[in-house]
C-alpha cells in the first residue's frame, strides 16, 4: 500500500501479537491514559484537546467528537450515573474497519474508550459488539480481562481516583441496533427500537441516565491525540476533516481491504494507487463512497476527495468511508435491488414510512430488474423515497433506504428505462434470468 | 398555562401535555394512530405531522404527539408541507392494508378509514401483492386479531403494559414482517382485554362477542353507566334497531374510568337481551297469574297491602336514586323501613376499576337511608312477613327465584323485569331495565353516573318511579293496614 502518507492508526496493529497486553504496552498502548492520570490532565482539558483536534465521529454522521462529549451534563449539577457506550455493532454493508481495530489492537481501542469515559466522567463503559464478530469480541473481552488484572480497568486505575468498569455485550444480528438509541434499547434488554429524539442520549440515555455513544474508530483516535497533540492531528487530513481514517474498499478492485489514509485523498487515488485498480482491466462504472446508505456516485466523480464536505457536495455522504466499487458489467438495478432488500430486512418496523416504504422500494426494484417494470415505477421510486426522507421518521434507516434510491435514479435513470423497455435485465443474455431473491419474508 | 399560536389563533394550552393534545383541545383535527391520550406517546406511526415554528429557526414539520408545547410556538396544522407529509404517510399505511372495510367490524368508526376518506387519493399507486397474514388469529376468549389489518401502532402493547399492568402483547419479528403476538401464542388473560378492541385504531383487534354482529352506523348510542360494580364506569350503550344491546363501550370520564372498562362490565350487555319479559303486568286470578294492565295490577296490590299489615319492603341494588326515592316514599306510606339486597363481593376486585361490589348504587341508597341486607337476611325477613314488596331489576333473582317461588306464607308484590311464579306471588309489575330507563347512580366515590333510555321498554311497561308512586297514592287515598 501507499507509504506516502504518515500513518498512526494501524501501526501497532501490524505487529505480531499486538492484541496481547505485553506486546501492546511495549508499543505504546495505555501510554496516553497513564499520561493523563500521572500529569493530572483535567476532564475539561481532554475535551478541549479533542475539540481542538477537530476529530469527527467515524460512525457515519461525522459529528464533532469534542462537542458531543461536552453535551454531557456537569456532574456537580447532575449527579446521576453516566455511561459511555461504544458502538461496535458495525453492520453497514461494505464497512469492516472497526473489526480490524478490535481484532488487532484491542488495547488501543480500550484505552481510547477509557479516555472518553474519563473526559465525560463516566464510570462505566459498555461495548456493544456485533453478534457476528466473534473473534473481535473475544479479542476485546480478553483484553478487558488482561487490562483489569493489570489495574488498567476497574477501581482506582493506576492508583488514581479514576475508576471505570468495562462491560461487553454481544448483539444478536440486527442492523438497527447500530443506531445509537436502538443500541441503548438493546443494551437495556429490549427490542432494538430506536427512540424518538428529543430527549437526547446526553440527558436521557441508557436507563434514562446521561449517555454518550461513540464509534470504535472515534475513541481509538483519542490516545494519539492525547500523546501527540491537536496540532499534530490537524496536520493530517483537510481543514474540515482532520486526521487519518480507515477506508474499507470492497467490490471490483484488485486489492480490497482496510487502508489507513488521511482525509482528502481522492477516490481515484484510493482506487488506482492503494487498491491496485479495477479487477480484470474492467472500466469503473460507479461506487458507493461510504457504505450502502450513501448514494452511489458515477465514475465521472472518481476524483472527489474522500472527506466530509467534498463528498457532501456531490450529493452523497462520506458515511463510514466504505467504498464499494462496481465495474462496467454491474447492473445498477440489480445492485440496488440487493441494497433495498437489505433495508427491508433490517427496518425495525416502528415508523409507517420505513416499514412499508422499504418493502415497497424492494418490490419495485425487483420487478424492474426481473422484467416486470413500468415506466411510471421509476418516478414512483422517487416520490416514495421523498416520502420516506429526510427526517420523517424516528431514526435514519428510512433515509438510508431512500438516499441510495434517489442517487441511483439521478445518475442511472437510463438503465432503469432500458430494463423497462426490454422487459429484462440488459446485463444478461436474452432469454436468461437471474434467480429471484425471495422477499425479506 | 402556556400560550401558543395554533392556526393563527392564540390559545392557552397545558404545558404538561404534548402538542397534539393542544391541537385536539382547540379544535384542530390532527389525525393519530399510535397516539392515545391515555398511553405513553411513542411517535411511531408518524401521521400527526404538523408544521411548527419556534423563534428564528425555520418552520419544521414534526410529529405533534412527541413535541412538547413551548411559549410562543407557532403551529400550523394545515400547512401544505404538513399536509403533504401526512398524505405520504397515509399512502404507506395503506400499502399493505387489506381494504376489506365492507366486511370489517371497525368500518364506520375506523381512524384509518376516516382519514383515508378525508385525505387519501381515490386510487392506490401500489400494484404489489399485499401482505398475506393470518386474518383470524384468536388471542384468547375475548379478542381476535386480523394481522393483515394491523398497522402496528403498538397501542395494544402499551395498553397491556401501562393500564392493567399485565404486559402480554408484543410486536414480534422485524420491519414489514412484524406482527402483534403474545408469548408462544398463549391466550390473553385478565379482565381488561376488551379495551384492546377500543384502543385499536383499525379493525385488527375485534371483540369475538361483537364480530359480524352489526354495522356500527346502525347502532344507536346512548350515554349510560355500567351497573356491574360500584365504580359506575361511564359507558355508551349501543342498540341495534331498538332491540338488541350489541355492546357496551367505555365513555371517557376523567373522574371515574378515563377511557377504560372491565370485561365483566362490558360483556354484561348480553344480559339485557332477554327474550322473555313480563309486560305489562300480572296478577293472581282464578287460573293463577294472569296478564293484566298496570292499573289493574296496582289496584290488586293496593288491596293486598290494605289487607295485611307490616309489609317488608326489599329493593334491588340497581335502583336509581329516583326509583329509590319513590320506593322510600312507598315504604313510608306502608310504615316500613327501606332496604336493598346487597349480594356478597365478587372475586373480580382489582387495582384498576372493578371494586368487587356488585351494587352500583350502594352509596346512593345508603345516603337515602336504605338498609343493606345480605340476600339470606332479606329472604328471611320476607319469609317471616305477611306481605312483601320487592322492587327493582333482578331483585327476585338476587334472593333466589326458586326459594321465593316456594314461599307460601307471605303475599308478594314484585316489580321486576320478570314475573315470579309460585304460590306466594300476588302481583307482578313489569319494569324497564337498566338500558330502558333514565336516572342516576352514585358510585363509591360519590360521583353521579347518569342512565339514559337506550331502548324503549316493552309495550305497556311503565317506569318504576311512576308505578311505585301510583301504588303509594292509591294507598294514601284509601289507607293502609297498620
Amino acid at each position: 500500500m501507499s507509504t506516502k502518507y504518515p500513518t498512526y492508526l494501524l501501526d501497532r496493529a501490524k505487529i505480531e501479537g499486538a492484541h496481547t497486553l505485553a506486546v501492546a504496552q511495549k508499543h505504546g498502548a495505555w501510554e496516553a491514559l497513564r499520561k493523563i492520570l500521572k500529569d493530572g490532565i483535567g476532564f475539561a482539558q481532554v475535551i478541549q484537546l479533542v475539540k481542538d483536534s477537530g476529530l469527527r465521529g467515524r460512525g457515519g454522521a461525522g459529528f464533532p467528537t469534542g462537542m458531543k462529549w461536552s453535551f454531557m451534563p456537569d456532574p456537580v449539577k447532575d449527579p446521576r450515573p453516566r455511561y459511555v457506550a461504544i458502538n461496535a455493532d458495525e453492520s453497514e454493508p461494505g464497512t469492516c474497519k472497526d473489526r480490524v481495530i478490535m481484532e488487532l489492537d484491542p488495547h488501543g481501542f480500550l484505552e481510547g474508550a477509557l479516555i472518553a469515559a474519563y473526559a465525560m466522567r463516566a464510570q462505566v463503559v459498555y461495548v456493544y459488539v456485533r453478534g457476528e464478530y466473534r473473534l473481535p469480541y473475544k479479542r476485546v473481552a480478553d483484553a478487558v480481562a488482561e487490562a483489569r488484572k493489570a489495574g488498567l480497568i476497574g477501581k482506582n486505575i493506576l492508583g488514581s481516583d479514576f475508576s471505570c468498569e468495562v462491560y461487553m455485550h454481544q448483539g444478536a444480528g440486527a442492523y438497527i441496533c447500530g443506531e445509537e438509541t436502538g443500541l441503548m434499547e438493546s443494551l437495556e434488554g429490549k427490542r432494538g427500537h430506536p427512540r424518538p429524539k428529543p430527549p437526547f442520549p446526553a440527558m436521557f440515555g441508557l436507563w434514562g441516565q446521561p449517555t454518550t455513544v461513540n464509534n470504535v474508530e472515534t475513541v481509538f483516535n483519542a490516545p494519539f491525540i492525547v500523546l501527540r497533540g491537536a496540532e499534530w492531528f490537524k496536520s493530517m487530513g483537510t481543514k474540515g476533516s482532520t486526521g487519518n481514517l480507515l477506508v474499507g474498499v470492497s467490490g471490483h478492485v484488485n486489492k480490497p481491504g482496510v487502508y489507513e489514509l488521511p482525509f482528502g485523498v481522492s477516490c481515484r487515488e484510493i482506487l488506482e494507487d492503494v487498491c491496485g485498480g479495477m479487477w480484470k482491466h474492467k472500466q469503473l462504472k460507479s461506487f458507493f463512497p461510504g457504505g450502502s446508505s450513501t448514494g452511489v456516485l458515477p465514475a465521472s466523480l472518481i476524483d472527489t476527495p474522500m472527506e466530509h464536505d467534498a463528498i457532501k457536495n456531490t450529493g452523497s455522504m462520506l458515511g463510514t468511508a466504505a467504498m464499494i466499487v462496481m465495474d462496467e458489467d454491474t447492473c445498477m438495478v440489480r445492485a440496488h435491488e440487493i441494497v433495498a432488500r437489505f433495508y427491508e430486512h433490517e427496518s425495525c418496523g416502528q415508523c409507517s414510512q420505513c416499514r412499508e416504504g422499504t418493502q415497497w422500494l424492494h418490490q419495485i426494484f425487483q420487478r424492474i430488474e426481473h422484467g416486470h417494470g413500468r415506466l411510471e415505477d421509476i418516478d414512483m421510486l422517487v416520490t416514495l423515497s421523498k416520502g420516506m426522507a429526510p427526517g420523517k421518521t424516528i431514526c435514519a434507516l428510512s433515509d438510508a433506504a431512500a438516499i441510495p434510491t434517489l442517487a441511483v435514479i439521478k445518475h442511472f435513470r437510463g438503465e432503469f428505462e432500458e430494463h423497462v423497455k426490454l422487459a429484462r435485465c440488459p446485463f444478461l443474455p436474452a432469454g436468461t434470468q437471474r434467480p429471484v431473491f425471495a422477499g425479506a419474508h | 398555562m402556556t400560550k401558543i399560536i395554533l392556526n393563527g389563533r392564540e390559545v392557552d394550552v397545558d404545558p404538561k401535555q404534548p402538542l397534539i393534545h393542544a391541537c385536539h383541545a382547540h379544535g384542530a383535527d390532527v389525525p393519530m394512530y399510535c397516539y392515545h391520550p391515555g398511553l405513553t406517546p411513542v411517535g411511531s406511526c408518524r401521521i400527526c405531522q404538523v408544521e411548527v415554528k419556534q423563534g428564528e429557526a425555520p418552520a419544521r414539520v414534526v410529529v405533534a404527539c412527541r413535541t412538547p408545547v413551548a411559549e410562543g410556538m407557532i403551529v400550523e396544522t394545515e400547512a401544505p408541507r404538513a399536509h403533504e407529509t401526512r398524505r405520504e404517510c397515509l399512502e404507506f399505511l395503506l400499502k399493505n392494508h387489506p381494504l376489506d372495510c365492507p366486511i370489517c367490524d371497525k368500518a364506520g368508526e375506523c381512524d384509518l378509514q376516516d382519514y383515508a376518506f378525508a385525505e387519501g387519493q381515490g386510487e392506490g399507486r401500489s400494484n404489489e401483492p399485499r401482505r398475506k397474514l393470518d386474518k383470524r388469529k384468536s388471542l384468547g376468549e375475548v379478542i381476535v386479531l386480523d394481522e393483515e389489518r394491523c398497522i402496528l401502532c403498538s397501542r395494544c402493547v402499551r395498553f397491556m403494559e401501562e393500564i392493567p399492568k399485565t404486559p402480554q402483547l408484543t410486536i414480534a419479528d422485524l420491519g414489514s414482517r412484524s406482527t402483534i403476538s403474545t408469548f408462544m401464542d398463549q391466550p390473553l388473560r385478565g379482565n381488561y382485554q376488551g379495551n384492546l378492541a377500543d384502543v385499536c385504531p383499525v379493525g385488527a383487534l375485534t371483540l369475538k362477542q361483537f364480530r359480524f354482529q352489526a354495522r356500527v352506523w346502525n347502532l344507536k348510542k346512548s350515554l349510560s353507566t355500567c351497573g356491574e360494580c360500584s365504580r359506575g364506569c361511564a359507558i355508551s350503550v349501543e342498540v341495534l334497531r331498538n332491540k338488541d344491546v350489541k355492546r357496551f363501550r367505555p365513555r371517557y370520564d376523567p373522574a371515574v374510568n378515563q377511557w377504560w372498562m372491565c370485561d365483566s362490565g362490558r360483556f354484561s350487555s348480553a344480559r339485557h337481551n332477554a327474550e322473555e319479559r313480563l309486560a305489562p303486568a300480572a296478577r293472581r286470578g282464578a287460573q293463577g297469574l294472569e296478564i293484566c294492565s298496570v292499573d289493574e295490577a296496582l289496584a290488586q296490590a293496593a288491596d293486598t297491602l290494605r289487607a295485611r299489615a307490616n309489609a317488608v319492603c326489599i329493593g334491588s341494588p340497581f335502583l336509581t336514586l329516583e326509583e329509590a326515592k319513590a320506593f322510600a316514599a312507598l315504604c313510608g306510606t306502608l310504615g316500613a323501613k327501606p332496604a336493598f339486597v346487597s349480594p356478597p363481593a365478587t372475586a373480580l376486585k382489582d387495582e384498576l376499576l372493578n371494586t368487587g361490589d356488585p351494587c352500583p348504587n350502594r352509596r346512593g341508597l345508603l345516603e337515602l337511608g336504605f338498609e343493606a341486607l345480605e340476600p339470606a337476611e332479606a329472604f328471611a325477613r320476607l319469609a317471616a312477613a305477611a306481605v312483601g314488596v320487592l322492587a327493582g331489576e333482578r331483585v327476585i333473582e338476587l334472593q333466589g327465584r326458586g326459594e321465593l317461588a316456594a314461599l307460601e306464607g307471605p303475599r308478594l308484590i314484585c316489580f321486576d323485569t320478570h314475573g315470579l311464579e309460585g304460590a306466594g306471588a300476588d302481583v307482578c309489575v313489569g319494569i324497564p331495565e337498566q338500558v330502558e330507563k333514565s336516572g342516576s347512580w352514585v358510585n363509591l366515590d360519590g360521583h353521579v353516573g347518569k342512565l339514559t333510555i337506550a331502548r324503549a321498554a316493552p309495550a305497556g311497561v311503565e317506569p318504576l318511579t311512576r308505578t311505585l308512586a301510583s301504588l303509594a297514592s292509591l294507598l294514601a287515598t284509601s289507607g293502609v293496614a297498620r
